[in-house]
């Protein structure tokens, strides 16, 4: 399915990133660099407010809780539900202790077509501690960019769906101070993400 | 990563004796993504093995439960998936292609009714030649699918038809 063309663009893409990263590292750890300036601009996270079915919702709601969030579309077929799945079977791998501790949040990229009270019952579907949020545009793109991730509305003239929506597909584990902890890779296992989320309670 | 197409020659030649003479076509391993509330869309996914000499194109599909059925395929270029509709999906003689979690799939749009774990869904499969293909698919919750890709992962090695 995957080419290797792409399969090669990838490792570069991958040593471009190692290498970006060694710069940034270089860059920081510089003799004289100040503590201030190492900071906010290239750390990514950070509180944000959206709206619940049962009103405004922020991040800094959550402490006390080890949070894992999702950032896609309701309509989505595919990647997004498997990615829920594949949250909740993490959740449900804890132990009932821990899992009453932990939350996950799902964000909806579409509120043209994801209502607060549509994400309410769809969040619900996969596990009761997930919550689906959305919000205005600008509220979503605030949360989009802290945490690093992508989205693009595409039209799809050829298609009774009439748009899609591109996107990130990945796993923000957030602690229980709110700090982002890890930035997880969809295709992780159940069993992989419960281990970690035992790691931060 | 869902890729399991390759089958060995003996499983080929088991299929070309097995189903009926005139089918070129077989499906297997289908199924149906049950719908969280308030969705009406889903995918279907479902293994296609072509045990005749001409190549063969699927170019749509049709069921009762969904206004409109489409070929869709996923893209993933630098972690963003990209979902978009395609015409046709070849399958080369005596090959089989996996619509698979991440890659092709039928989009079911205007869903008539939620899809429940355990509901069946009938679709019938076009190809660029030949008879329609009928096909009944199970709806599997994700928790179901999970159970199952595991298990076909476990069984990779014994694979057979149903």
């Amino acid at each position: 399915m995957t080419g290797s063309p792409l399969k090669t663009l990838r490792i570069l893409l991958v040593l471009t990133a190692f290498l970006m990263a060694g710069m940034t590292a270089a860059f920081l750890l510089r003799p004289g660099a100040s503590e201030t300036s190492s900071g906010n601009s290239l750390r990514l996270g950070g509180d944000f407010q959206l709206q619940s079915a049962a009103g405004p919702v922020s991040l800094s709601d959550f402490r006390g809780h080890p949070v894992v969030m999702y950032i896609g579309y309701a309509s989505c077929p595919d990647v997004c539900p498997t990615s829920l799945a594949v949250m909740a079977q993490g959740f449900r791998r804890l132990d009932m202790e821990q899992q009453a501790r932990v939350r996950g949040i799902f964000v909806s990229v579409d509120p043209d077509r994801d209502s607060p009270e549509k994400l309410a019952e769809y969040s619900a579907f996969f596990h009761p501690n997930l919550v689906g949020l959305t919000g205005t545009r600008a509220q979503i793109d605030q949360v989009v960019q802290q945490y690093g991730a992508y989205y693009r509305i595409a039209n799809l003239d050829n298609s009774a769906l009439g748009y899609a929506v591109d996107h990130s597909s990945r796993l923000y584990l957030i602690d229980a101070d709110g700090q982002l902890n890890e930035v997880l890779s969809h295709s992780i296992t159940p069993e992989e993400l419960a281990t970690k989320l035992r790691g931060l309670l | 990563m869902y890729s399991l197409s390759r089958l060995g020659a003996p499983l080929l030649a088991a299929l070309m004796f097995s189903g009926p003479a005139l089918a070129d076509i077989e499906i297997s391993d289908a199924f149906v993504r049950a719908t969280p509330p308030g969705v009406d869309v889903s995918a279907a996914f479902f293994r296609v093995h072509n045990t005749g000499g001409d190549d063969r194109t699927l170019t749509g599909a049709s069921t009762d439960k969904a206004a409109t059925v489409e070929l869709h395929t996923h893209s993933e270029q630098d972690g963003v998936m990209k979902m978009r509709r395609i015409d046709g999906i070849e399958i080369p003689a005596h090959h089989d292609h996996r619509l698979a979690p991440g890659g092709d799939h039928l989009m079911l749009i205007g869903l008539t009714q939620p899809l429940v774990d355990g509901d069946r869904v009938e679709l019938t499969l076009q190809f660029s030649s030949g008879d329609p293909v009928i096909v009944t698919a199970p709806v599997w919750s994700a928790q179901t699918e999970m159970d199952v890709e595991n298990r076909i992962e476990e069984n990779k090695h014994h694979h057979k038809m149903p």
